[in-house]
């Protein structure tokens, strides 16, 4: 098969892939412009995730809930409930590592927030590995089996269009949230001037709490969605994913949530099509040249500051 | 009857002592300007005032109730708005999100308010859904006063409205200010170039070195040679 045949299929993997590194990357993006540093366990926040939905999942299978495949799922009911309690039980878990780690550290400059939260990511991973041990997990054990698009030649699995969808629902949530709600306004308000912010009367401990949990409701979907694609799951899950998400956040914009969607999905895209050219083990170097060369030509990101 | 007294006050940044014992008092509906040269202490004045930074000594009392190291929030809720000399508004959000804003502590309906201040700033009011980062400072100006204005405050702290603004934008803003007055306001006013804010107002202090220098009517502070000389620019 020559190489160009294979692009239109890649094309479609990285929209998959880009759709998880654009959910990571949209809470990256409000912890980074809210509360003010480069959350550098937000991978392992969503390995977190994973592994609260992979505990519920086993625990509502012995209680014998139902999971029989949805339609063309590989997954049914029990999974999707065990998934949805994982989101908030990953917000809530979140917002008690900011009581206990990072709002401690509130009053100190961004870098000490920063290297506190990789002392937090290899804390947290090291917790899962303790429960789970280091080996992989798998949320589906059986194989589904592709469907082709006719006429394109395209390959995807209903799971697949599952992660997208989500992607596209959750996008278009966070959106309503950040442009309609008075909470959501606030955060904006927070983000673009903290000090004014106070000044004007809103309650910006309230806000980061806030972006808590979003931050972390968004990470916990989207090392599920990473789980359900890989079908297994281990406690480096999300750290291998972290430097693909901080690159679509560079280049996307940093601190414009807008910008990591795009960014997102440019580094899941060409992540996948540049496995056309060069082997797999290369993908993260890609993210990082991207990364590098939007640093240099254009450090404000394709979609710039919001201002 | 006064309305806010600073009495001794003083304060700065860490170890480095600005004020060095101010006192002022703002009536109940005046308007007070308080001048003096570059590095005298007034922004730091108003910043100690609104709880921004804490005093070392003196007291600070608001409509009867000391307010003394409240933090901003709690001031703000007591009655005061404050609208700092730059980055006084949210560049991203649109005119009508910064006003909202400054209605984040009212939880019941403030159209009303809005409106009105939509009627002070007509400008404002045909820009409802416009970023304020992309406007001009004379807009962005009158957007950060009506988001102070959103709470119906019993005094206003305006931190050098008219700085960085055309001689004729200086001159609407100090016309609008005196319209905010007529609805009952208290201002406190701080300007560096101070004649037009002067003429408005009723009272005004003089500070220099972190002390009081002069205090007396707008009038008599405007006709005074010495103040003339020193502070007004001859």
């Amino acid at each position: 098969m020559d190489i160009l045949s294979r692009i239109p299929q890649l094309l479609v993997y990285g929209v998959i892939s880009g759709s998880i590194l654009s959910l990571g990357g949209i809470g990256v993006s409000l912890i980074y412009s809210i509360i003010g540093f480069s959350n550098f366990a937000y991978g392992d926040m969503m390995a977190l995730g994973a592994y609260i939905a992979l505990g519920l999942f086993s625990l509502f299978v012995s209680w014998s809930i139902p999971n029989t495949p949805l339609g063309p799922l590989s997954f049914g009911f029990g999974f999707i409930l065990a998934a949805i309690f994982a989101i908030g039980l990953t917000a809530v878990a979140v917002v008690l590592i900011d009581r206990i780690l990072f709002n401690r550290l509130r009053n100190h400059s961004s870098v000490i927030l920063m290297m506190s939260s990789i002392g937090g990511a290899l804390a947290l991973r090291n917790i899962l590995q303790f429960f789970w041990g280091p080996q992989q997990h798998y949320y589906i054990e059986r194989i589904q089996i592709a469907t082709v698009i006719p006429g394109l030649g395209i390959r995807i699995k209903p799971d697949q269009v599952f992660i997208i969808l989500v992607t596209i629902v959750l996008v278009v949530l966070v959106h309503a949230f950040l442009k309609y709600t008075k909470m959501g306004k606030a955060m904006r308000a927070t983000a673009d001037n903290n000090a004014l912010a106070r000044v004007t009367g809103i309650n910006t401990d309230r806000v980061i709490v806030w972006t808590w949990m979003i931050g972390g409701a968004l990470a916990a979907t989207a090392g599920i969605l990473a789980g359900i694609e890989n079908k297994f799951i281990t406690p480096e899950l999300g750290w291998q994913m972290l430097l693909s998400i901080f690159a679509a956040v560079v280049l996307g914009g940093i601190g414009n949530p807008y910008g990591a969607i795009v960014g997102g999905m440019v580094i899941g895209i060409t992540e996948e099509v540049s496995t056309a050219f060069i082997p797999t083990g290369y993908k993260p170097a890609v993210a990082f040249i991207i990364m590098i060369l939007m640093l240099i030509v254009k450090p404000t990101g394709l979609l710039g500051k919001r201002r | 009857m006064s309305l806010l007294t600073v009495n001794a006050v003083t304060s700065g940044y860490g170890d480095m002592e600005i004020l060095h014992g101010v006192s002022i008092e703002v009536g109940a509906g005046e308007i007070v300007t308080m001048i003096g040269p570059n590095g005298a202490g007034k922004s730091t004045l108003m910043k100690t005032i609104f709880g921004l930074l804490t005093p070392t000594a003196g007291q600070i009392t608001f409509a009867e109730k000391e307010i003394t190291g409240l933090s901003p929030d709690l001031v703000v809720r007591r009655g005061m708005a404050y609208v700092p000399q730059v980055e006084n508004i949210f560049p991203s959000l649109t005119v009508n999100e910064n006003l909202e804003m400054g209605a984040f502590i009212l939880t019941d309906d403030f159209s009303g308010q809005l409106e009105e201040i939509y009627q002070l700033f007509p400008i404002l009011n045909d820009r409802r859904k416009q970023r304020v980062g992309k406007m001009s400072g004379g807009e962005r100006q009158m957007v950060a006063m009506g988001r102070a204005l959103m709470l119906d405050p019993k005094l206003l702290m305006l931190d050098e409205p008219s700085a960085a603004l055309a001689p004729n934008l200086a001159v609407t803003i100090f016309e609008r200010i005196v319209a905010i007055n007529a609805s009952g306001v208290a201002i406190l006013i701080v300007e560096q170039n101070a004649k037009e804010s002067l003429k408005v107002s009723d009272r005004g202090y003089v500070l220099a070195s972190g002390r009081n220098r002069f205090e007396d009517t707008g009038e008599n502070l405007l006709a005074n040679q010495d103040v003339g000389q020193l502070y007004l620019g001859g």
